[in-house]
């Protein structure tokens, strides 16, 4: 009887020790802010990055993303309502199982309804969206019934899971009859219905964003969300947000300053910080203008028939001069410009692919520095220097393939005002070509300016970044082809426009099968055509960096997921 | 006094409308535009760019965008049918993005109709919430300073007009050039690594309260210490002014009869500047105040930014840089408005105190 009960006492303790084991550890996870001050939040009506992150920890997705991959799953995963799909034969047509057991905190249970309601949302125009692309890239969606659905298409698209992602379920019974008057919903600045591992607290204009951890979120790694809660502090200074993590009123910060980040990996050899960096999916390039800036031309005209955008009186266009902008290439060190511009927080960039996207080919080294190269190639380019005896002498043409003979190797190289990384680099490309002869006026910009400039595509030469998108879409429709090279709304802004790159490229969007492998093939030699052309001198990748204090347990990111698993964190004083 | 008023009002509103053209104008003819701003990304189409432009209608002439900000867009481009398509359409094209669909009948109903329209950012949402939801932060740094500023500044200017050409008196010039002069970025920086978290410890490093997550902020006297360095930035220009605009008042009324015959009366020198000069030095004052509470509601932007005040200065800043047309626009009339009220409270309160002054 003694040991029965002595049996019975002990599982007993075992019981109460285990079930406090279970028990949330707590605390609140701040996160600095140093973007923009959201006060609106509906996913529909607004995706700014700050709101964008306050929604993925609020909303269930469509589909699941492997954090580890960075790539989309077909099968289920947590907090995402599609369990997988099936590709019809002709590859036209998605048919997604959707999950029954995921519930909106209001109890509604989440079903294919709010994913139509999205797409009806965007097809309706009733308010501008940052959806609208998706009306341009899916030819329908459909509900077959409560728990599935199918999206079609018009041509095969291998990225077009990606565009599909975009439908992401929303509560649909709530939004109002008269679809205009969402902006002025109470949802749009409190979400008091949602699914994810949080659920929306309140919002401090300008202020503090806090989440309150979702006591029935369904896919809590542990069974619970392991923190109290999770508040987006805005800090808009950058400098003052790094003294504010060292000070230890902010957990976690993301993306500081480069100038700021010693103190931190300093902290961290202290013990007081964890980091994680990664080359991230922000870009800086230098663009040349591959058209006549004095009278800028779409590629195409209605009817898809080429204009002639003649070119551009140094760099040319995309036939000719490429030795030219490969000379302007190698005249630079873009190792010597990270280390300068970004002091060594950055990670060299072969062509338009980022080191992080699946389509990326390690092999293609980038084009090397190498100024006396760079200067022979110039003069044999027909670009010679004004005093043979002065090596730094201004070059003029003497039977250059772009201009008169005569005429000066001069040109405007701009960038945004604002942006201290890139007034660097184009100081230090100053530096490097006039050694060589080559003269470049800097100029900075106000971002509005700048921005209209770059569209009315009368800018010489231009320093600017592109940030890729989660999961990576290495398609470069829109970067490198004559689709996107329209005067006052481009992305192509200096005319690049190579046929076989174009076809090289759409052949790997639409390629039969998709075949992961064949496609990277194609991507490999997209990169290698768009090196040798050099409509960019690729710099870099401006790497990710992730820090939080030494308080945060579960602190375990991948690229651009820094909150994968923020429902297993806790905060210990 | 009544009619003053009225008068006043009423002159206001032709000064309104010369503002309102100037602004958008001005604002219209600065390179760029919110598309831009909300379309630079790679996988936005040039057809995407020019729907969204023509929804927001950006690229309509001057005269157009500023009647639909006056006037609204309802009666623009309208369902005359009631089948939920727009079929007419006065000044602006029924198809503007050309895609040979109707665009949809306007909404806005024009600030002369009480509508200021709705930010191009901020969810969409009316600009007036979005304006109001940033004003009691921005009146509570601003009343702070104020507050802090006169209860300094004029008690030192008039020690040192006392004691003028003294220690004081040369010390409080010097220090109100350097108050003057101090950037409040590189002060409100230097504040915060002295006394916040990284050096002294002693005060918060921003924001207008701690961690809260249900509730909003407690009351200020709750938390004072987040407006301490903040107010503090503020201030040292106001007491830099005030303290040399009441020393140089007082100076100005010790030379008149009135204090001279105070003086023969045989009054003591406490009496003779602090009965009768102050009151009568303190009447200029009264002149700064309507201009000084349209500071206040305006919000020192740099301030905001370095101890991140959620207050109007940092959203007008933002507004500006995204083109964000109706916040600015209508930031800028409610600031006109203030101006012109700060100003006829001025003016009335000169009249209440100086029995001389009489308004007409």
């Amino acid at each position: 009887m003694k040991t029965a009960l002595r049996v019975t006492l002990v599982l007993f303790i075992l019981c109460l020790s285990s079930l406090s084991a279970m028990a949330q550890e707590g605390g609140i996870v701040v996160r600095g802010n140093a973007g923009a001050d959201p006060t609106a939040f509906d996913p529909l009506l607004t995706n700014e990055t700050v709101t964008a992150d306050i929604q993925a920890l609020i909303f269930p997705d469509l589909l699941s993303v492997d954090p580890a991959t960075a790539s989309i799953v077909n099968g289920p995963g947590p907090n995402a309502l599609a369990t997988g799909w099936e590709l019809s034969d002709d590859g036209l047509t998605y048919t997604f199982s959707l999950r029954d057991d995921l519930y909106w905190t209001d109890g509604e249970q989440i079903d294919a309804d709010d994913v139509m309601f999205v797409w009806d949302f965007i097809q309706s125009g009733a308010v501008p969206t940052h959806l609208s692309f998706v009306a341009d890239e899916i030819a329908n969606v459909e509900k077959i019934d409560n728990f599935t659905i199918a999206v079609s298409f018009d041509e095969v698209d291998c990225d077009a899971i990606l565009s599909i992602g975009a439908l992401e379920p929303y509560p649909s019974h709530i939004a109002p009859e008269d679809l205009t008057t969402m902006p002025d919903q109470e949802f749009n600045q409190n979400l008091y219905v949602s699914s994810g591992p949080y659920t929306f607290g309140e919002v401090r204009p300008a202020e503090s964003i806090s989440l309150l951890a979702n006591p029935d979120y369904a896919d809590a790694e542990l069974g619970y969300v392991n923190n109290d809660a999770f508040v987006l502090l805005n800090v808009p200074d950058l400098t003052v947000m790094v003294e504010r993590f060292l000070a230890g009123e902010l957990s976690i910060i993301s993306g500081p300053q480069e100038a700021r980040r010693a103190e931190i990996y300093a902290a961290e050899d202290e013990g007081r910080v964890q980091i994680y960096t990664y080359p991230g999916n922000s870009w800086d390039y230098l663009a040349f203008n591959l058209a006549d800036p004095a009278n800028p031309q779409n590629a195409v005209d209605e009817d898809g028939n080429p204009i002639d955008q003649g070119m551009h009186p140094v760099f040319g266009s995309t036939e000719v001069g490429r030795d030219v902008r490969r000379a302007l290439n190698m005249a630079l060190d873009v190792d010597d410009i990270i280390e300068r511009a970004t002091f060594g927080e950055g990670t060299r960039m072969a062509s338009h692919l980022v080191p992080a996207s699946w389509a990326f080919d390690p092999t293609i080294e980038p084009v090397p520095s190498d100024p006396a190269a760079a200067a022979q190639m110039l003069t044999d380019a027909g670009w010679v220097n004004s005093d043979p005896d002065d090596p730094t002498s201004v070059r003029v043409c003497q039977g250059c393939a772009t201009a008169e003979d005569g005429t000066e190797m001069r040109f405007v190289l701009n960038t945004n005002e604002e942006n201290a990384r890139r007034t660097a680099i184009i100081t230090i490309a100053q530096e490097s070509w006039d050694k060589i002869g080559v003269k470049a006026d800097i100029q900075t910009l106000e971002w509005g300016s700048y921005l209209e400039k770059l569209f009315t595509q009368t800018l010489d030469a231009y320093v600017i970044g592109w940030r890729n998108g989660y999961p990576d879409r290495p398609d470069a429709t829109q970067l490198f082809t004559p689709a996107s090279d329209v005067v006052g709304g481009c992305s192509n802004c200096m005319s690049y426009n190579n046929p076989e790159f174009t076809a090289i490229n759409e052949q790997a969007r639409i390629l039969p099968g998709c075949s992961i492998d064949e496609r990277k093939a194609l991507y490999a030699e997209a990169q290698r055509i768009i090196q040798a052309d050099t409509p960019y001198i690729f710099m870099f990748v401006r790497n990710g960096f992730y820090a939080a204090g030494s308080e945060v347990s579960g602190f375990d990111p991948f690229p651009s997921q820094l909150l994968w698993n923020v429902d297993t964190w806790s905060i210990t004083q | 006094m009544t009619k003053f008023v009225i008068r006043r009002i009423l002159q206001a509103i032709p000064t309104l409308f010369g503002i309102s053209i100037l602004v958008y104008a001005i604002m219209l003819a600065t390179p760029g535009g919110p598309v831009a701003a909300l379309t630079f990304s790679p996988t936005v189409t040039p057809q995407e760019r020019a729907a969204l432009a023509a929804q927001l209608g950006v690229n309509d002439p001057f005269h157009i965008q500023y009647l639909r900000w006056l006037l609204g867009d309802d009666w623009m481009r309208f369902d005359s049918d009631g089948d939920g398509v727009a079929d007419t359409a006065y000044l602006i094209p029924l198809d503007a993005d050309g895609d040979g669909e109707p665009e949809p009948s306007g909404t806005r109903r024009g600030i002369l109709r009480g509508d200021f329209g709705s930010s191009f950012f901020h969810g969409k949402r009316h600009v007036v919430d979005v304006i109001f939801e940033r004003l009691a932060a921005t009146f509570e740094l601003g009343a702070a300073s104020l507050v802090v500023g006169l209860t300094i500044g004029i008690p030192v200017g008039v020690l040192a007009a006392v004691n003028r050409g003294g220690y004081f008196d040369n010390f409080t010039r010097i220090m109100a050039v350097v108050f003057n002069a101090l950037p409040s970025f590189w002060l409100g920086l230097l504040l915060l690594l002295v006394f916040g978290g990284t050096g002294l410890g002693l005060l918060p490093m921003g924001n207008r309260c701690g961690i809260v997550l249900v509730g909003g902020c407690p009351p200020f006297y709750e938390r004072l210490e987040y407006l301490f360095l903040p107010t503090f930035v503020i201030a040292v220009g106001g007491v830099a002014a005030y303290s040399r605009f009441m020393r140089a008042s007082l100076l100005d009324v010790s030379g008149q009869d009135y204090i001279r015959t105070a003086r023969a009366k045989g009054l003591s020198g406490r009496m003779v500047w602090f009965r009768h000069g102050l009151r009568n030095a303190l009447i200029p004052i009264a002149t700064l105040l309507g201009p000084t509470i349209t500071g206040v509601l305006s919000g020192a932007a740099i301030t905001e930014q370095v101890f991140a005040w959620p207050g109007v200065g940092r959203l007008v800043v933002s507004s500006i840089t995204q083109k964000d047309y109706p916040t600015v626009m209508a930031v800028v009339m409610f600031a006109a408005i203030a101006t012109i009220l700060g100003y006829l409270l001025s003016d009335i309160l000169y009249a209440l105190i100086d029995p001389r002054i009489r308004l007409r």
